[in-house]
């Protein structure tokens, strides 16, 4: 105990002077969840990352950046060889005898909610931008976002009072195979009903479902998200896996569109915006697309 | 010495032994025949503890079987299965060794009694291979070299039971271990042996215990015991017994 | 016969890799660090006094990440690998895997309670949660084996093919119970069994260690005290006694050992396959079955094999890192294989 306590003293003696010489913001940034790496990259330091998790896919150029694995399952050493100044992740991160270890080597450890709603975000985004020394900017970003989220809500209400909210089902799947149907409190769910759906699952969380069902609920239109496969691929091969999708309207009708997987994981991401828009065009078709 | 008083072993409901009195000498052979399901590896099972009797005790040495210590028994009692499942690749003195696992003489002491019991069932030439490469007569003669040493090297007040030591085993083997438990007993142990072959019982044993039905059909020197009408009778079989040429001992010959 | 080592020169090259598999350890990882920094740190941990000027990086590293992590791989490889001794005695079976008497999947399962039950309680507290999965993992894996052991025994004797039969039962029971959880579960806790599953030495710290150490040095020192009684033991049950041996009491140490070791291996460090049954093997081959020899070398065996294995998870994908489980079984299936088709020695 002794040992490291001394090292503790040691490792924050070190750190103070390093930030003292580098300035006040970290410069060496490690990301440990998705969409908190695109808000970083919205607020102009992509370049300050260093490294990220699995699920930070978005912009491109962070695919280039070394891996530091999935975000559960962080190694601590392998956090540390990549020399940062700071670590940030959703309160999903762990484990949390490494996210100890990584404190005990004197790199903060910033930790964000990875809830789907918009206090949460105010919260990310302010946090965010006292983390790079530019808050003013933060704040801007989160007004934007807000008022697209605005324009979104008002687009929706007016549409929904001439046009019925379509049935709709979200299915999570793996290059096709094992749908989960996403249900309440999920961050499906927060999209489809922006995006001025129905979503006609009613259980909590992703569950898988037996296909009957699927086809007994009868979704109009019908959303996926694939983790292995995009487009026409991950499409036909969703098809294929259960073909007795093809007897439900929406695919009879050609109504199946695509979403990212990463916009369902770790809290609103600033792409969300977009793609309700295009969801809610998918989703009233008869209704032109600026109203 | 190993004796019984009245035993009697069930299963469920079945009476596989009863009223069996007999006792086992020091510097005796004593053989034991039946036809099958006479009740022969039932009454050796019940000697060594295997089985516990429904009726009646087992002594030995003036103390109820069941009250003698592992090791304390171990040191005075040996048995000899019919069959064994050893697979792992031990050598053969190392399966000869495990006969030393209750005493504690050390490991000079212990060498020389797995060379001299090796020696004794004739398997020292098979010393250093695998107990895995050999045939199931040399696995047979191995496991007697380990009992042998378990009791090395037989005095009175130590018994062996055998559970028909020689039936995997050519003609000449037959006899050099027969042999070699002859003169174990001569030294002073007490020898119980399971046997199908009557004429190697007739040579080697005192003392022949024959079993019917679980129950002693007699118990005396073979030449009281191997009469032709007892034979046919408890057999099936018709014999003429003749006296051996040279040795004197019964020699069974089928009709 | 041929065998290729002799006792004493296994021992010395085992202790040699041993040592050489703690070196590495503690010398190999993403950060790279001097050479002679990890040699000072080293020093100093325990317990040298020399100057530690500029060190602070490679004491930090060696000590608070890399050591007890050595350790932990130590301690895993060395029970896991004597549990297989244990159990291919008990069950006079080369092939025998610590896993046969349940223990595994009850700790499957007790750890998926504890995931999964965890987060419909609103989530595990960050303090308490991997001291309470490594409980529930711990118990899970002893009440399995318990309820094994009792089912297997009739009439104060323990029937080992019955206990087989109860073994793989309850493995089947716990699996679809773990993968009942596995449905309640939501994305998030799902991924997080799955690799629990998978096993991991990440993470250790000084604290969680004792009760591992502990159990293992237990284990360790009492199961060479029986070897000779197992080598009886291996010639029929029977056969043993009438040798002496109390061929009941040592059913139930093996067990229990097996029970206590692997379990408390689990709960440390989640699921790590193919030690248990592929390290026994591997020093049969170069020793042969004689215990006295293969427990003692087992434990150094299995401890250099974990630590080796483990090298190439944490180096293989670095700065990410590969789940040890996988890396054990890429290892330890293709040589199982290899046994089975070559047939017994």
């Amino acid at each position: 105990m002794r040992l490291s306590t001394r090292l503790v003293a040691l490792c924050a003696g070190l750190m103070i002077s390093h930030v003292s010489v580098s300035g006040e913001s970290p410069q060496r940034w490690v990301s440990a969840g998705g969409a908190l790496s695109e808000w970083v990259s919205e607020l102009g330091a992509t370049s300050r990352l260093v490294g990220v998790d699995t699920t930070s896919q978005h912009p491109e150029s962070l695919k280039s950046l070394p891996s530091i694995g999935y975000q559960r399952q962080l190694s601590a050493e392998g956090i540390l060889s990549l020399k940062p100044d700071l670590l940030i992740g959703t309160d999903e991160m762990g484990p949390p005898p490494v996210l100890a270890q990584i404190r005990g080597a004197g790199v903060p450890v910033e930790m964000f909610s990875a809830e789907a709603d918009l206090a949460s975000l105010e919260a990310t985004l302010a946090h965010l931008g006292r983390l790079l020394g530019d808050e003013a900017q933060a704040t801007r970003l989160f007004q934007d976002y807000q008022q697209q989220l605005q324009v979104q809500q008002q687009r929706v209400k007016q549409i929904q009072t001439t046009h019925k909210a379509p049935g709709v089902l979200l299915l999570l799947g793996h290059a096709g195979g094992k749908p989960l149907i996403a249900g309440k409190d999920t961050a499906a769910d927060w999209l489809l009903t922006h995006a001025g759906g129905h979503n006609l699952a009613t259980h909590t969380g992703y569950k898988p479902f037996s296909v009957e069902a699927l086809a007994g609920l009868n979704p109009q239109v019908l959303v996926f998200a694939d983790r292995s496969l995009t487009g026409e691929a991950a499409r036909k091969a969703l098809i294929k896996e259960s073909p007795i999708l093809s007897v439900i309207r929406a695919v009879k009708e050609g109504r199946v569109y695509e979403v990212d997987p990463t916009l369902l994981v770790g809290g609103l991401g600033p792409r969300l915006p977009a793609s309700l828009k295009q969801l809610t065009t998918d989703f009233y078709p008869a209704v032109s697309a600026d109203q | 010495m190993l004796r019984t008083d009245h035993l009697q072993v069930r299963r469920g409901q079945n009476l596989v032994l009863a009223d069996i009195t007999l006792d086992i000498r020091p510097g005796e052979v004593l053989g034991v025949l039946g036809p099958n399901g006479a009740g022969k590896s039932t009454l050796l099972a019940a000697l060594c503890a295997e089985l516990e009797p429904s009726e009646g005790h087992v002594w030995l040495d003036q103390q109820d079987l069941s009250l003698w210590s592992g090791p304390e028994r171990a040191r005075r009692l040996a048995v000899l299965p019919q069959t064994s499942t050893l697979d792992f690749a031990f050598r053969v003195e190392e399966v000869v060794g495990m006969g030393r696992l209750p005493h504690h003489t050390g490991h000079a002491r212990d060498a020389e009694i797995v060379h001299a019991a090796l020696q004794a069932a004739d398997v020292e030439h098979l010393a250093g291979r695998s107990y895995l490469a050999l045939s199931g007569g040399e696995r047979q003669r191995v496991h007697l070299a380990r009992v042998l040493a378990q009791l090395w090297p037989g005095q009175s007040g130590q018994t062996l039971l055998l559970d028909e030591p020689t039936s995997m085993l050519d003609p000449l083997h037959q006899h050099t271990t027969l042999k070699a438990i002859r003169a174990f007993a001569d030294r002073g142990a007490a020898v119980l042996i399971i046997l199908h072959d009557l004429n190697l019982a007739a040579r080697y044993c005192d003392r022949l215990l024959l079993l019917e039905d679980g129950r002693v059909r007699a118990l005396d020197s073979p030449q009281e015991v191997l009469q032709p009408e007892v034979l046919k009778a408890v057999f099936g079989l018709d014999v003429l017994v003749q006296p051996h040429p040279e040795l004197g001992h019964p020699l069974i010959i089928a009709r | 016969m041929n065998r290729l080592v002799k006792p004493r020169a296994l021992f010395i090259g085992l202790s040699v890799l041993c040592l050489l598999a703690t070196w590495l350890s503690l010398a190999l990882g993403p950060v790279s660090l001097p050479l002679l920094d990890t040699v000072r740190a080293t020093l100093r941990l325990v317990g040298v006094p020399i100057p530690g000027e500029g060190l602070e990086q490679a004491e930090l590293i060696v000590g608070q990440i890399r050591m007890p992590r050595t350790l932990l791989g130590l301690a895993v490889g060395g029970v896991l690998a004597l549990s297989g001794v244990a159990m291919q005695g008990l069950f006079r079976n080369p092939l025998a895997d610590p896993g046969l008497v349940g223990v595994s999947s009850g700790a499957a399962l007790g750890a998926a309670i504890a995931i999964v039950g965890g987060s419909a309680f609103g989530g595990l507290p960050d303090a308490f949660g991997p001291y309470l999965l490594s409980l529930c993992a711990f118990l899970g894996g002893l009440g399995v084996t318990a309820l094994v052991y009792r089912l297997g025994r009739r009439n104060g004797q323990t029937h080992v093919a019955v206990m087989l039969l109860a073994g793989i039962a309850l493995t089947a029971l716990a699996g679809s119970a773990v993968g009942l959880f596995t449905y309640l579960a939501d994305d998030a806790t799902l991924r997080t069994l799955t690799f629990w599953n998978l096993g991991s030495l990440n993470g250790a710290s000084y604290a969680r260690l004792w009760p591992l150490l502990m159990v293992t040095a237990g284990v360790a020192l009492w199961l060479p005290r029986r070897a000779e009684a197992l080598n009886a033991l291996l010639l029929g049950e029977s056969e043993a006694s009438h040798l002496g041996v109390n061929v009941e009491g040592l059913k139930r140490e093996l067990v229990f050992c097996t029970a206590l070791g692997v379990g408390a291996a689990v709960a440390a460090s989640g699921m790590i396959g193919f030690i248990g049954l592929v390290v026994p093997h591997l020093v049969r081959l170069l020793a042969g079955p004689d215990h006295r020899v293969l427990l003692p070398a087992s434990v150094l065996a299995g401890a250099s094999l974990l630590l080796f294995a483990d090298l190439i998870a944490r180096l293989v994908l670095a700065p990410a890192e590969l789940p040890i489980g996988i890396v054990t079984a890429f290892l330890g299936a293709p040589f199982f294989l290899y046994l089975l088709l070559r047939g017994r020695h």
